[in-house]
């Protein structure tokens, strides 16, 4: 085990960089996620205050 | 007729509806094959004869590398569309592949220097294939630092297509430059036509980690092309079924 970690006496090139890449695919998952929240928090606040034009025969759409 | 498909492309509330349910079909296989890819490629992949264990690093570096231009790309693609046929998805999605891909360029830049040190004998070096790297950085800083300085959406769309669709120059430079000029970096090893220079069990972890990043790729596009399109459509009635009010 303690050989796989130091990586034949690489560790400190191979760590970092799978530290840094797998860091990159965890935040994009959650920057693209935090994205979708928000616009649909954001669409439904902007709905909220346009409610739809009532229909031509008076009732709600 | 042929071109319906092209048509729907450009509805909103279809490639909403489209981008939800093709979202788990990219992510679910692109987790398993990074995944397959990590184990494979960290422990089951021989060390190399030359470089020991430090050669690891290319089953993360050459895949990031691959996504950079890769996205770019799209991203370019995807803006022609838009100032071509003057669709909106078509920008939304451009806007949406600049932050991935400037991370991932980021990633390969930082991985490159991490092998560099060892193999090299430095971090940096300002050789053709690394300093175009570093330009196609700048290009998604550009294009995002663009789209932030107007406030009109529209506007937004139209200069940050132009800077994309020019920057594409950059991608073939980015490719070739370990060809047309003496590089310290190595010819391509797995985009190339032909037989492979890996044995097996290092190019077959290698295409699995390419073939995940990309459909990773997807499944972040689809995502934030999402968003993109709710914030583009303010108060479009079709919004009011898909977030529920």
């Amino acid at each position: 085990m303690n050989d796989f970690f130091a990586m034949g006496g690489y560790a400190q090139y191979v760590w970092p960089s799978y530290a840094i890449v797998l860091a990159s695919i965890v935040l994009n998952i959650y920057w693209a996620r935090r994205s979708l929240a928000r616009a649909r928090i954001d669409a439904r606040k902007r709905l909220a205050m346009n409610p739809p034009a009532p229909s031509a025969k008076g009732e709600p759409a | 007729m042929a071109w319906t498909w092209f048509h729907r492309l450009g509805s909103p509330p279809y490639v909403y509806g489209l981008a939800a349910r093709l979202t788990p079909w990219f992510a679910w296989p692109a987790a398993a094959l990074i995944a397959y890819a990590l184990y494979a490629g960290l422990v089951v992949a021989p060390a190399d004869y030359q470089q020991g264990e430090g050669y690891r690093i290319i089953f993360l570096h050459a895949p990031s590398a691959w996504m950079s231009v890769m996205v770019y790309t799209t991203m370019a693609v995807a803006a022609a569309v838009g100032l071509i046929w003057r669709i909106k998805v078509a920008h939304a999605a451009a806007a949406s592949c600049a932050a991935i891909g400037a991370t991932f360029t980021f990633a390969t830049l930082f991985t490159g220097s991490m092998w560099g040190k060892p193999m090299w004998g430095t971090y940096w070096a300002w050789d053709p294939r690394v300093t175009s790297e570093l330009l196609l950085l700048f290009l998604y800083l550009g294009y995002m630092a663009l789209r932030s300085a107007f406030d009109d959406v529209q506007r937004a769309d139209r200069a940050s297509a132009v800077l994309a669709v020019v920057g594409v120059v950059n991608v073939p430079i980015i490719h070739y430059s370990v060809i047309w000029w003496n590089s310290l970096h190595q010819a391509p090893s797995v985009m190339k036509l032909g037989k492979p220079t890996m044995p097996p069990e290092m190019y077959i972890p290698m295409l699995a980690m390419f073939l995940g990043f990309t459909l990773l790729f997807g499944a972040l596009l689809l995502t934030r092309l999402r968003a993109e399109v709710l914030n583009r459509e303010r108060t479009a009635t079709w919004i009011r079924d898909v977030v529920g009010t």
